[in-house]
């Protein structure tokens, strides 16, 4: 999983300095915001031109997940102090919460693996970060290297990757469809993100599945 | 601007992880609210790319970008690796775009 994190943040500065981004904004947008998938919309979002609040919108959206990750986490840290439960907040990444769960439901209740393996991702990713932003512009003409694609085959991966049940297809083949559809006929980024908040709804139309 | 959606990100993303930290919700939130955000990731990434697949730079389907898309897909499907499949797509997009372009 560590591996992952490098192979992710590398492309990630990569794109990011290729769609014209300051280093210091992409440093700023690892140190900060640390959430790969969001990470990779903001900068598909300003190659769009979408102003600060449709950005905003969008990486809130992505990220509400995490309410029900520090759901499932927080009768672990229930001992804790408030200021180290803010703290393990912070570094929450799917990765983190996959590992500390499986660590949590195994029975042990020690908070320094969650605090190593999180904080671990946090570093590599900025590392990553950095070494793809330092990369990023010895690679001319993004277009004729197929560069420009990178962010969106990116975008199909991760989706792909988190497919685990038939509804998941759907809904992202509907998402994707749907907000095609709309930006052929003018429509706005808007209209593009509401598109992806939208298609979720269906998976209420199926019965649950268990997951594979 | 930038600054502001950077800011603005880092502000909504640590929100999301740390109210559910701070604020018990009930253990048993509603199953269509639970399925809903499970699946709303996914949806949103799914909905930026749509248009970069189908309508690359406004213009609905030249070609290059939906088989790149599609070999993603299957790379991604069968190896379960990001990178492999990010590679196939780019090396897919830049040999047909020499292909066509010739």
């Amino acid at each position: 999983m560590l591996v992952t994190v490098l192979v992710v943040g590398i492309p990630f500065g990569i794109v990011a300095r290729q769609a014209g981004l300051a280093p210091a904004e992409i440093v700023a947008m690892s140190v900060f915001v640390f959430a790969g998938a969001s990470q990779f919309a903001m900068v598909q979002l300003f190659k769009d031109g979408a102003v600060w609040p449709v950005i905003v919108a969008t990486v809130l959206l992505i990220n509400l997940r995490h309410l029900l990750m520090a759901t499932a986490l927080r009768p672990y840290f229930a001992h804790v102090s408030e200021a180290r439960r803010l703290a393990a907040a912070f570094v929450l990444t799917d990765e983190a919460f996959a590992m500390g769960i499986g660590w949590f439901r195994r029975g042990r209740t020690e908070l320094m693996y969650y605090a190593t393996f999180a904080v671990a991702l946090y570093l590599l990713w900025n590392t990553a970060t950095v070494i793809g932003m330092l990369a990023g512009p010895a690679i001319g003409e993004p277009r004729r290297f197929g560069v420009d694609f990178a962010i969106t085959a990116t975008f199909v991966a991760i989706v792909v990757l988190g497919v685990r049940r038939r509804s998941d297809a759907i809904v992202a083949l509907a998402a994707a469809l749907l907000a095609a559809a709309l930006a052929a006929l003018g429509a706005s980024v808007v209209a593009v993100v509401t598109a992806g908040a939208l298609a979720p709804l269906l998976v209420l139309f199926f019965r649950e599945e268990g997951a594979a | 601007m930038t600054w502001l959606a950077i800011a603005g990100s880092a502000v909504v993303t640590y929100a999301a992880r740390a109210f559910a930290f701070r604020v018990a919700l009930p253990s048993g939130l509603p199953r269509g609210v639970t399925r809903y955000l499970d699946a709303l990731p996914a949806a949103i990434i799914a909905a930026l790319a749509g248009p970069a697949i189908l309508v690359p730079g406004g213009t609905v389907m030249r070609g290059p970008e939906l088989v790149a898309a599609l070999v993603v897909i299957a790379v991604v499907a069968w190896r379960r690796n990001l990178l492999a499949g990010v590679l196939s797509g780019v090396a897919t997009v830049a040999l047909l775009r020499l292909v066509l372009a010739a």
